[in-house]
C-alpha cells in the first residue's frame, strides 16, 4: 500500500470508528444505563443518514431522475447533520407509547424489532420515498463546493470532525450518566416498579432515553452518509442492531468507556478484519461466518462475562467525617424535625394528630375470579403507627399496594388529606408524600447503598435532564445536603461501612434496612411498610420500631404490614385485622385479644 | 368478488402455515418463559432437512416428518445447552431474548455457510386445482390446511383433556406453584420444547412448500409475522395464537390483492402496533 493509499485507509478507519463509537454510546445510554432495550436502534441511524442525504442532495430533477426521493433541498453543511439529529429524535416519538409501565421491557424490545424490519421493508419497496432498494447515491460531501472531498487534507479534516463529535457525544453521555439524573436512570434499569414507587416518572424517563438515543443514532447516520456518499436499505438490516448490541455487551454495558471499546472491537474490528483474511470458500462464506462469530460472542459473553470487558464503574462517595457517637441515633428528617418546628408545620402536625390522612373507602381488588380484597375501608391517622395483620392471603399486601398506587384498584377509592387520589399513578402519589416499601427484596442491585439512599430524595436539582446537563456546579451543593442526610441515616442504622458496597451484595437483613432508609430519605408524609422486619435481627427490629414511633411523634403517618405479633403488641396502635380480603376488626392489640373471632381467625391459627 | 375469494383462499393457506408456527412459538413462551426468537431459524433448519430428504428422491411428505423430528430435537438441545442454563443463572428476560438473537445469527448463518446463499425448492407436484364456489386451492394447499387443522385440534385436545396438557397449563400459570403441587415442571418444560419444536419443524416445511423457494435467512420476515400473530392473540395464549394467525394471514393476503403485495407484511405491523397501543395483553389476554 502506498503512502497516500495508507493515509486514505487510515482516515476511512477513523471516520468509521468515530461513527460506530457515536452509535454505541447512544445505544449504551439507552440499554446499558437506562435499561431501555431498543432492538430497532438501527432505524434511527438510518433515519439520520437519509435525512442528511436528502437535505444535502439537490432536488431530484437536477440529477436526471435516475433516483427519486423526497426532499432534495440542497442545504449547506452543517444543516443536514443537525437535521439528522432532529429527525432521529422525532422518529422516537411515535414509539414512546410503547415504553409506559404497562408493557414488559422484552415486549417493547420485540415491538421495536418488528418496527425495524417493517421500516426496512417499506423503504425497500416504496421507491418514490427514498429510491427503494437501490438507495441514495452521489450524496454531496459536506462543504464540497469550497473544499475538494477527494483531497487527503479533506479526509483528515473529516476524520477530525468525526472524532470531535464522538468525543462530544461521550462528554454529553457522561454528563447525563454521572449525575442524579443518571442515578435515577440506573435505578429504573435495576427495578422499575420500585423506582416508580419512589416518584420516578418512568414513561417520561424512557421517552427521553428513546429520543436522546434516537438523536445520537441520527447524528451517527448523518456523519456516515456524508463520508460514504451513499445509503441503502441493505446497510441497515435489523441484524445491524444486533452488532451494536454485541459491541455494547462485549465492551461493558453501562460504562461509556466500555461502549467505545466495544465499538472499536466489534463493528469496526469485524469490518476491518475481513480485509486481511485471505479469501476462502465460496462467495458469501466469510460474511456468513462473521455473523456466526458475532452470535457466538454475544452468547459466550453473556454467559462468561455479562458485565463486559470494562464493567460498570462503582460510584464511591467521598467519606464524610464520622460524627461523635453521642449524636442522636437516628436522623429525624427535616420536614418533621425540630429544625422546622418554628415554621408552623410542626404546630399543624401537632394539631392534626389522630386525624385521618390516608383512607381506603370500599377498596376492592379482583384477580381473575378471586376477590383478594373486598370493600375494605380503613384509615391511617396522623402520628399513628397503624398495624395491619392477618393470615396469609388476607389481602394485606394487596391493600397496601392499592394505597400506594403500585396496583390499581378494581373498585372503591383512596383518599389523601381529603382528596380522592384513586386515579393518581404511583409515582405521583410518591411525590404527594405516600411512599411504600416492598415485601420482596427491592434494592437497586447495581447501585451502591449510598446511591440507593440518594435515589429516593425528592426534588433533586440534578435529577431532571436539564439539571444534569447544566452540570455538577448546578447540582453539587444540593447533592451535598442529601449526602449529609444519607450519612446520618447510615450512622443511625449502623451501615456506614457498607455505604460504597453494591446493595445487591448485602445480606438479606441489611437489604431490608437499605430499603427502609431509602423510604425515609424520600421524606414521606405517609410511610407504608410491607413486612419490614422479615430477616432483621430482633434487637435491631426493636430499635427500628422505636425509631418509627419517634417519626410518628413528629407527625409522620405510618402503616405497617407485619407478621411479628410482638412488634404489633409493642409499637402499633391501632391494629387492623384482615382475613379473606375483609377487615375483621380494628383496635388496640389488647382489645383485639378479647375478640373471639379475631383470635380464631388469626391469633391462634 | 372472485379476487376477494381468491385472496381469501391464499389467506387461509397463509394463516394455516402461520398458525402452526405461532401456536408452537406461543406454547414455548407460555410454559418455558423463553421468547425464543430463534424459532424462525429452527424452522428453516427443518425446511432444509425436508429438502435434503427430498433431494435424495424421497417424497417431501416423508421429509415433513423428519423436519418435525429435527425441529423437536434441535429445540430440545437449544433449551438444554443454552436457555435452561441461562435461566438457572437468573438471567433477566431481556438477556434471554438477546441470547436468542445471538442463537438466531449462529443457526441461520451457520446454515448459510454450509448451504450457500442461493434459494432452493422442493421437487413436488402441486396436484390438481380444486374449485368450490370461487375458492381455488391446489391439493397441496388443501393438505397444508388439513395439517394445520389437525395440529390445532391436537393442541386443543392436549391442553383441554390430557394430564400433560393440564400440567402444561399449570406450569404456564405459575411454575413454582405447579412444582409444589406435585407437577414435575422440569419434565413438562422438556416435553413442551419437544412438542413445540416438532410444530416448528413442521411449520418450516409447509412454509417452504407455500413460499415455493427459500434460503437460510427466509424466515426472518416470517418470524415477524409469528410475533405479530402471537402478540395479537395475547403472548402465551394458544387459542389467541390461532385467532391471531387467522387474522394476520387473511389480512396480509387480502391486502396484497387490493393494495400491492410489497406491503402486505406491513399490514401485520400496523395491526400489531394498534394492538400494543390499545391492549398490550392481546385479544385473549387478561386485562391487568
Amino acid at each position: 500500500m502506498s503512502g497516500t493509499g495508507l493515509a486514505f485507509y487510515l482516515t476511512t478507519l477513523l471516520v468509521y470508528g468515530a461513527v460506530d463509537v457515536i452509535a454505541c454510546l447512544g445505544l449504551n445510554q439507552q440499554f446499558g444505563v437506562a435499561g431501555v432495550t431498543n432492538f430497532g436502534y438501527i432505524i434511527f441511524q438510518a433515519a439520520g443518514a437519509y435525512t442528511a442525504a436528502t437535505l444535502s442532495l439537490p432536488s431530484q430533477s437536477a440529477n436526471g431522475g435516475f433516483q427519486t426521493y423526497i426532499g432534495g433541498l440542497g442545504l449547506p453543511f452543517p444543516v443536514p447533520w443537525i437535521g439528522a439529529m432532529i429527525v432521529g429524535g422525532l422518529l422516537a416519538l411515535p414509539f414512546t407509547f410503547l415504553v409506559g409501565r404497562r408493557l414488559r421491557g422484552d415486549f417493547v424490545a420485540i415491538g421495536l424489532l418488528v418496527a425495524a424490519v417493517m421500516a426496512n421493508l417499506l423503504v425497500t419497496n416504496f421507491r418514490p420515498f427514498l429510491n427503494g432498494a437501490a438507495g441514495l447515491a452521489l450524496v454531496p460531501a459536506p462543504l464540497h463546493s469550497v473544499l475538494d472531498p477527494q483531497s487527503l487534507s479533506y479526509q483528515w479534516g473529516y476524520s477530525a470532525v468525526a472524532i470531535l463529535l464522538a468525543a462530544g457525544t461521550y462528554w454529553f453521555c457522561r454528563r447525563m450518566t454521572e449525575s442524579p439524573y443518571g442515578r435515577t436512570l440506573r435505578a429504573m434499569r435495576d427495578n422499575d416498579e420500585v423506582a416508580d414507587s419512589l416518584g420516578k416518572n418512568l414513561r417520561m424517563l424512557r421517552a427521553q432515553m428513546l429520543v436522546i438515543g434516537g438523536m445520537i443514532a441520527g447524528l451517527s447516520g448523518g456523519v456516515l452518509v456524508g463520508f460514504i456518499t451513499l445509503w441503502a436499505p441493505s446497510a441497515w438490516g435489523y441484524a445491524e442492531t444486533i452488532v451494536l448490541f454485541a459491541a455494547v455487551i462485549i465492551g461493558g454495558a453501562g460504562n461509556h468507556a466500555g461502549a467505545i471499546l466495544g465499538a472499536i472491537l466489534v463493528p469496526l474490528g469485524f469490518e476491518e478484519a475481513s480485509r486481511f483474511i485471505p479469501a476462502f470458500g465460496p462467495a458469501g462464506l466469510i460474511p456468513a461466518l462473521q455473523w456466526v462469530a458475532i452470535g457466538l460472542l454475544i452468547v459466550l459473553f453473556l454467559w462468561f462475562r455479562p458485565q463486559g470487558i470494562i464493567p460498570e464503574r462503582r460510584r464511591t462517595t467521598p467519606a464524610a467525617p464520622e460524627k461523635a457517637p453521642s449524636t442522636v441515633q437516628f436522623a429525624v428528617h427535616p420536614r418533621w424535625g425540630p429544625a422546622q418546628a418554628a415554621t408552623g408545620l410542626e404546630a399543624d402536625a401537632g394539631a392534626g394528630i389522630g386525624e385521618a390522612v390516608l383512607e381506603a373507602r370500599d377498596l376492592s381488588r379482583r384477580f381473575g375470579g378471586v376477590d383478594a380484597v373486598a370493600q375494605v375501608s380503613l384509615a391511617l391517622s396522623r402520628g399513628r403507627l397503624t398495624g395491619l395483620i392477618g393470615p396469609n392471603g388476607a389481602g394485606k399486601s394487596t391493600t397496601l399496594a392499592m394505597l400506594a398506587g403500585t396496583l390499581p384498584a378494581s373498585g372503591g377509592s383512596v383518599w389523601l388529606d381529603g382528596r380522592d387520589i384513586t386515579s393518581v399513578p404511583a409515582y405521583c402519589r410518591a411525590r404527594l408524600g405516600v411512599v411504600r416499601t416492598f415485601q420482596l427484596a427491592s434494592e437497586f442491585k447495581r447501585l451502591t447503598v449510598m446511591e440507593n439512599l440518594l435515589s429516593a430524595v425528592p426534588q433533586q436539582r440534578g435529577e431532571s435532564l436539564r439539571g444534569a446537563l447544566l452540570g455538577r456546579r448546578y447540582w453539587a451543593a444540593d447533592e451535598g445536603v442529601s449526602i449529609e442526610r444519607a450519612w446520618d441515616m447510615l450512622d443511625g442504622f449502623g451501615l456506614r461501612a457498607q455505604a460504597d458496597e453494591y446493595a445487591g451484595d448485602l445480606s438479606g437483613g441489611q437489604r431490608r434496612l437499605v430499603e427502609i432508609m431509602r423510604a425515609l430519605m424520600a421524606q414521606p408524609e405517609v410511610l407504608l411498610l410491607d413486612e419490614p422486619m422479615a430477616g432483621v435481627h430482633p434487637k435491631l427490629a426493636t430499635e427500628i420500631g422505636q425509631h418509627l414511633i419517634e417519626l410518628c411523634h413528629s407527625g409522620m403517618t405510618i402503616g405497617v404490614v407485619e407478621h411479628e405479633l410482638a412488634f404489633m403488641d409493642r409499637f402499633c396502635d391501632p391494629v387492623v385485622v384482615m382475613a379473606q380480603g375483609r377487615v375483621l376488626a380494628a383496635g388496640t392489640m389488647a382489645a383485639l385479644r378479647q375478640q373471639p373471632e379475631v383470635v380464631e381467625a388469626y391469633l391462634v391459627g | 368478488m372472485s379476487l376477494l375469494l381468491a385472496s381469501f383462499g391464499f389467506g387461509l393457506v397463509a394463516a394455516a402455515v402461520l398458525a402452526i408456527a405461532t401456536v408452537g412459538f406461543t406454547l414455548q413462551f407460555a410454559v418455558t418463559d423463553v421468547l425464543n426468537l430463534a424459532f424462525g431459524a429452527v424452522m428453516i433448519v427443518g425446511a432444509y432437512v425436508a429438502y435434503w430428504i427430498n433431494q435424495a428422491g424421497i417424497t417431501v411428505w416423508v421429509g415433513l416428518l423428519a423436519a418435525a423430528v429435527v425441529g423437536a430435537v434441535l429445540s430440545f438441545v437449544l433449551n438444554a445447552i443454552v436457555y435452561a442454563p441461562f435461566q438457572r443463572h437468573h438471567a433477566s428476560p431481556i438477556a434471554v431474548v438477546i441470547v436468542a438473537l445471538g442463537l438466531t445469527l449462529i443457526i441461520e448463518f451457520g446454515l448459510q455457510s454450509y448451504v450457500g446463499g442461493t434459494s432452493v425448492s422442493y421437487t413436488m407436484s402441486q396436484g390438481h386445482t380444486l374449485q368450490a364456489g370461487g375458492l381455488q386451492l391446489t391439493v397441496v394447499q388443501l393438505v397444508i390446511l388439513a395439517l394445520a387443522l389437525a395440529s390445532m385440534v391436537a393442541v386443543h385436545v392436549l391442553l383441554a383433556y390430557t394430564r400433560l396438557g393440564k400440567a402444561m397449563r399449570a406450569t404456564a400459570a405459575n411454575r413454582s406453584l405447579a412444582r409444589t403441587c406435585g407437577i414435575r415442571s422440569g419434565r413438562v418444560v422438556t416435553v413442551t420444547w419437544l412438542l413445540s419444536g416438532a410444530l416448528c419443524g413442521l411449520a418450516g416445511t409447509v412454509f417452504g412448500m407455500n413460499a415455493g423457494s427459500f434460503n437460510a435467512t427466509s424466515a426472518d420476515l416470517f418470524l415477524i409475522l409469528i410475533l405479530a400473530a402471537a402478540f395479537l392473540g395475547g403472548p402465551g395464549k394458544a387459542y389467541g395464537a390461532m385467532i391471531g394467525a387467522l387474522v394476520i394471514g387473511l389480512a396480509t393476503e387480502i391486502s396484497a390483492a387490493y393494495i400491492t403485495s410489497s406491503y402486505k407484511d406491513v399490514v401485520a405491523f400496523v395491526i400489531l402496533f394498534a394492538m400494543l397501543a390499545w391492549r398490550p395483553t392481546g385479544l385473549l389476554g387478561t386485562r391487568s
